[in-house]
């Protein structure tokens, strides 16, 4: 696939800006999954906002979630920093509109401040390392920047500039604590777009400056590779102790980042050591992967949103059943849950299966620090794929399966076929990927070739798809087996099914919740045999005696950089900015004192300098 | 490259080591480290191919003498009266400390990657064994409560030191070696004494002292 | 691969030894635990018995459960076949092998996990959410212990090919690979303990819920389903035995029936060697077992570093 020519390139009065729109292998993923995803919650979103027709102002929200739209696709098609940038803060700003719609909740309306300041301290990062680049290349066009060589420690620095403010909006570990208020706070069908998109756009913009920088020294790749690798065992870890469904989905859209993040560090790593291989496969699993999580995480925010509407509830603890009353919906949830796992015949399997082979041709052929770091995300994917598989146990059979907790309200409305069609489009997508991945995976890897720079060419990628074939294969015999064995077991239990009678329950034949196992109780296991690492605490009394009485508890995870590290930090700064205006400074004065600083350290450096 | 027999028991050492951090029951501690002493004696008659001389049969009928069955001798007679045969409330989860165990594995090894010591074929693997256990029994002494669990990390310590100096065993004399195997003696020996006779202080004490609490720390 | 006559026979031959032969080792476990007793104990072939007996009998289903429960069954079993297929006997190899098999075996017992978790889930009774929990758990220590063999195996073959890596196509050499295969041996027996459920991490013998993993979540499960599920149990047993058998075998030659002698011995032996494991000890408790499997991965992660040292 050739580099394809610019699109859009006009002159613009913005100094040192220019609308400049590129198409290349790596916007082109990118924007497949862009359109998919918002055509899918565009529709969604028709139907699910029918409810607060006539109750909130839905104009309002329409143009913000076509500024959002627009600003996605200019993120990803531009070509200079300064539209960049432009594009960059219109997406933070409708994305904030877009969380406060609920404005009358108070926890929505922290939710997007929390994003809000987050999302500002990394485009001052962005900032700082756009003006960095331009400073040494001259101008703020992509091109004429990749064309540059940048020194390598300007380049190192560069870099780590990039991963702070891309990586805040990406969600790696440090800076996520905003993606658990934010993105269950949304409207479910934004919430899909920014779990879906949006925090993929960091991803974009970290592959865009490895790009642009095209030579990096080793240690980028390590450090990438074990932020990908606390990124995704933290995330899944949260997720288990979570109780509510789009909060475990949101900590989820975390996990799977660090399962990019590790893609994209081995195929650096393998850049760096000269291993074009190993690089490509890194990196085209990142790449099939970005594509994958938008469309499986899509489907399961507007899966959560469905069932959010129909049961008026987000606590899995108070759910249960829903498959009965929702059984469509509980199907679609069962493809989506499936995906996430990286079960074969579902889409997620295939990415983790190219950076799984990436990661083992790394055991071969790396150097003894690359053998480790493969070592340790070897490990790290494993033990992620137990523990999702874990979790969406638990949420699948805590919410769909079993006993309801509680008495369902009675439906309004009949489900609208409007929120229905996307999720069948989005798991239909799911499954075809699944079993006829080479579609997509062609386009990955030319991705991927780009990324790594070398030329493309089809005999790279011709021995991983050799194996293709064969796992497609293996599936098609599953399916031939399974079904003659449904079809074997209808004819001999034809004439002696009995159904209708309660479970067996040891002899009480009672219908009661009260025998289920609840969410915590099933997670309980994994979060307290990590419970140093979860701060996992339990609030209440002890049971004691034979007859207690009537009593409470409540359980938790602590998210440890939120609570410990981030909050005391805006509490402090909240303080000293108090202090500062208890000073009875008057406005004019503490601005003019802040110009007289400034203005020193400007005759200071350019004295020094 | 050919495996010996000198690396399987570095290795089967190391593996013992970790089944001792593993472990919660004294009585298995002792007796690993008994097995653990039993193979280690059993290395300096493999080391020099041939047939071994009078001096690495005098080392290694003594290490195994003292090694493997008179300090785990006067262990379990100093545990005689002790009721209380498990490890309680370490200092970190067993859980935590077997991973501990596996990371100072790995940082044992790579520490000897970059140790310049002059390298013979079949000594390959005894080098970054021997300082695995040596780190791994310095887990164990720091991490645990008990003094007898803190006693036998000091022991697998010093097989570990053992393992180290078999690289210099020409050069040795058998003096130092003999002299060593005393001192492990002589200190397992003061040792068992000090827990006895607390032991028996505590037999004599008043019923309001708190016994089981006291004696948790022997 | 080219589908021929003999690719094809080949399938078929596979598949035929490991539907015939697999339930035959959970008759000897339970036969040998049965000597050790000193009782007679079951017949070998009881296993076979059970499961024709259980096609006979009707099939119940619980007004809780949904479509879920009634399709478990077969999705398990059809895992199991499928991966018959895909796991050399021996030095027979494999029928489906490619680059990179490893990891769909390793994500379809994953599939097959999910839907026996999910289907015990359905019941809304503790029982099985008590071993839906349990075995979610376990599975996510064992899953970080094989996959830390699968590292050193294929660090040392340089293959990823689990018929390779294993040395069904070329006899992997204790000489040359030496303590650390000895570590992945002992690692990948836990490995089978926990996988298969059997003491010290489960206890198949018994029927309460404070002993059990795998039995208590298809404790509901009736006729042709339960059927399934115990041939699916017996055949994931058979499979992880099969994965053990080529790394220990002492004896390669070409010979047909020497090589067949020799396979089923070290399959029989591996089995006993299972009953004697069973007989010595009792269950451990649930939160000793997470240590026991962490012990299995260090003991992988030691032979991965040695392996790493030997070639530095």
């Amino acid at each position: 696939m050739e580099d394809m020519d610019s699109i859009l390139r006009f002159p613009w009065h913005v100094p040192f800006g220019e609308l400049f729109l590129k198409l290349d292998p790596l916007n082109a993923l990118f924007l497949a999954a862009v359109a998919v995803l918002v055509a899918c919650s565009s529709v969604y979103g028709i139907g699910y906002m029918r409810q607060y027709k006539g109750r909130k102002p839905l104009y309002v929200h329409v143009f913000f979630y076509v500024l959002l739209a627009a600003s996605f696709v200019t993120v990803l098609l531009a070509n200079n920093a300064i539209l960049f940038l432009c594009a960059w803060e219109t997406m933070s700003i409708s994305t904030y509109f877009l969380i406060v719609f609920n404005d009358e909740r108070s926890a929505a309306r922290k939710a997007g401040f929390l994003y809000f300041i987050v999302a500002h301290s990394g485009t001052f990062c962005l900032f700082l390392m756009f003006l960095l680049m331009a400073q040494v290349s001259g101008t703020m066009n992509f091109d004429v920047i990749s064309n540059t060589k940048f020194s390598s420690g300007l380049s190192g620095i560069i870099f780590i500039l990039a991963l702070m403010g891309f990586g805040v909006k990406a969600g790696f570990l440090p800076g996520h604590f905003w993606l658990p208020h934010a993105h269950p706070e949304a409207p479910s069908h934004v919430s899909a777009l920014l779990s879906g998109i949006a925090i993929k756009t960091g991803i974009y913009g970290i592959c865009r400056v490895l790009y642009i920088l095209g030579v990096l020294p080793v240690w980028c790749g390590y450090l990438v590779l074990f932020i990908g690798v606390i990124a995704g065992l933290m995330g899944v870890l949260y997720a288990l102790g979570q109780h509510e469904l789009k909060k475990l989905l949101a900590y989820h859209s975390i996990e799977n980042i660090g399962i990019i993040t590790i893609g994209l560090g081995l195929g650096l790593i393998g850049k760096s050591c000269n291993q074009p291989y190993v690089s490509v496969l890194g990196f085209s699993g990142a790449l099939f992967h970005v594509i994958n999580h938008a469309l499986f995480k899509g489907l399961l925010f507007l899966d959560a949103g469905a069932v959010i509407q129909r049961t008026k509830t987000g606590e899995i603890d108070r759910l249960g059943g829903v498959a009965k009353i929702m059984p469509l919906v509980s199907v679609l949830f069962l493809v989506g849950a499936l995906s996430i796992c990286g079960i074969p015949l579902f889409n997620g399997f295939m990415s983790e299966f190219l950076i799984y082979l990436g990661l083992f041709n790394g055991l071969f052929c790396l150097s003894l620090n690359g053998v480790v770091s493969c070592v340790i995300a070897i490990l790290a994917l494993a033990l992620m794929g137990a523990l999702a598989l874990a979790c969406f146990t638990k949420v699948y059979g805590s919410v769909f399966l079993g006993i309801p907790r509680e008495t369902f309200p009675p439906q309004e409305r009949p489900s609208s076929k409007l929120m229905l069609a996307p999720m069948m489009i989005l798991a239909g997508i799911c499954i075809w990927i699944g079993i006829a991945p080479w579609t997509v995976a062609h386009f990955t890897f030319c991705g991927g070739e780009y990324l790594s720079r070398i030329p493309s060419s089809t005999d790279h990628f011709s021995y991983v798809m050799g194996s293709l074939p064969a796992v497609i294969m293996v599936l098609i015999i599953f399916i031939a087996v399974a079904s003659f064995l449904a079809f074997m077991k209808y004819r001999v239990s034809r004439g002696t099914l009995v159904t209708g009678r309660a479970t067996w329950n040891c002899g009480y034949p009672v219908d009661s919740p009260k025998f289920q196992y609840t969410s915590s109780s099933f997670a309980s296991s994994i979060v307290e045999y990590f419970k140093s690492v979860l701060f996992f605490k339990r609030h209440g009394e002890r049971i004691d005696g034979y007859f207690p009485r009537h009593m409470t508890m409540h359980s938790g995870v602590k998210d440890f950089f939120e609570d410990s590290v981030f909050r005391p930090m805006f509490a402090k700064a909240v303080h000293l900015s108090r202090a500062v205006d208890k000073k009875n400074i008057l406005f004019t004065q503490m601005y003019l004192m802040y110009i007289f600083i400034f203005l020193i350290f400007l005759m200071l450096w350019k004295l020094r300098g | 490259m050919e495996i010996t027999w000198v690396d399987i028991i570095c290795v089967l050492a190391v593996f013992l080591s970790l089944a001792i951090i593993s472990t919660r029951r004294i009585v298995g501690m002792i007796q690993i480290f008994s097995l653990q002493s039993l193979l280690i004696g059993l290395l300096p008659l493999l080391i020099n191919s041939g047939m071994p001389s009078a001096r690495e049969i005098l080392v290694a009928a003594g290490t195994i003498l003292v090694k493997a069955a008179l300090v785990p001798a006067v262990l379990f007679w100093a545990i005689r009266h002790v009721s209380m045969r498990s490890e309680i409330k370490p200092l970190i989860g067993f859980g935590t400390s077997v991973i501990i165990g596996a990371i100072l594995i790995a940082g044992a090894f790579r520490m000897s990657l970059s140790l310049k010591i002059p390298w013979v074929a079949q000594y390959d693997l005894l080098v970054p064994c021997s300082l695995a256990t040596m780190i791994l029994g310095f887990m164990l002494l720091v991490t645990r409560t008990r003094a007898i669990t803190q006693v036998v990390g000091y022991l697998v310590m010093e097989n570990g030191i053992f393992l180290f100096a078999l690289l210099l065993f020409d050069v040795m004399p058998l003096l130092v070696e003999m002299g060593i195997l005393l001192d492990i003696f002589v200190a397992v020996f003061i040792m068992a004494i000090i827990v006895n006779h607390i032991n028996e202080e505590f037999e004599h004490a008043p019923a309001t002292f708190n016994r089981e609490k006291m004696g948790e720390s022997i | 691969m080219a589908m021929d006559d003999r690719t094809i026979i080949a399938i078929l031959f596979h598949w035929a030894i490991a539907i015939l032969l697999a339930p035959l080792f959970v008759g000897i476990i339970s036969k040998t635990k049965a000597i050790l007793a000193a009782k007679v104990g079951p017949s070998l072939f009881q296993p076979y018995y059970d499961i024709v007996k259980l096609f006979q009998k009707g099939v119940v289903y619980s007004r809780t459960t949904t479509w879920i429960f009634r399709v478990a069954p077969v999705i398990v079993l059809a895992v199991m076949l499928v991966l018959a297929l895909m796991i050399p006997f021996g030095i027979v190899k494999a029928p489906i092998r490619f680059a990179g098999d490893i990891f769909l075996i390793a994500y379809l017992l994953g599939m097959a996990r999910f839907f026996i978790i999910a289907a015990a889930l359905d019941t809304g009774y503790s029982m099985e959410g008590m071993g839906a929990s349990r075995e979610a758990f376990f599975s996510c220590l064992a899953e970080l212990a094989l996959f830390m063999n699968f590292v050193t195996l294929a660090f040392k073959t340089k293959s990823l090919s689990l018929s390779s890596m294993i040395g069904a196509d070329a006899p992997v050499r204790w000489e040359v690979f030496g303590p650390s295969l000895f570590l992945v041996v002992i690692s990948l027996f836990i490995v089978i303990l926990a996988e298969n459920c059997r003491i010290p991490v489960d206890d198949p013998d018994t029927h309460l819920e404070l002993t059990m993993v795998h039995e208590v979540m298809i404790l509901d499960h009736s006729g042709p389903d339960l059927a399934y599920m115990l041939y699916a149990s017996a055949m994931k047993l058979f499979l992880f035995m099969n994965i053990l058998v080529p790394i220990i075998t002492p004896i390669y030659s070409h010979d047909a029936v020497v090589g067949v002698i020799v396979f089923l011995a070290m399959l029989v032996g591996i089995a006993v060697t299972i009953g004697i494991v069973e007989s010595s000890m009792a269950r451990l408790r649930l939160n000793r077992v997470g240590n026991l499997l962490l012990i299995a991965f260090v003991l992988a992660f030691f032979g991965f570093v040695v392996a790493l040292w030997k070639t530095i």
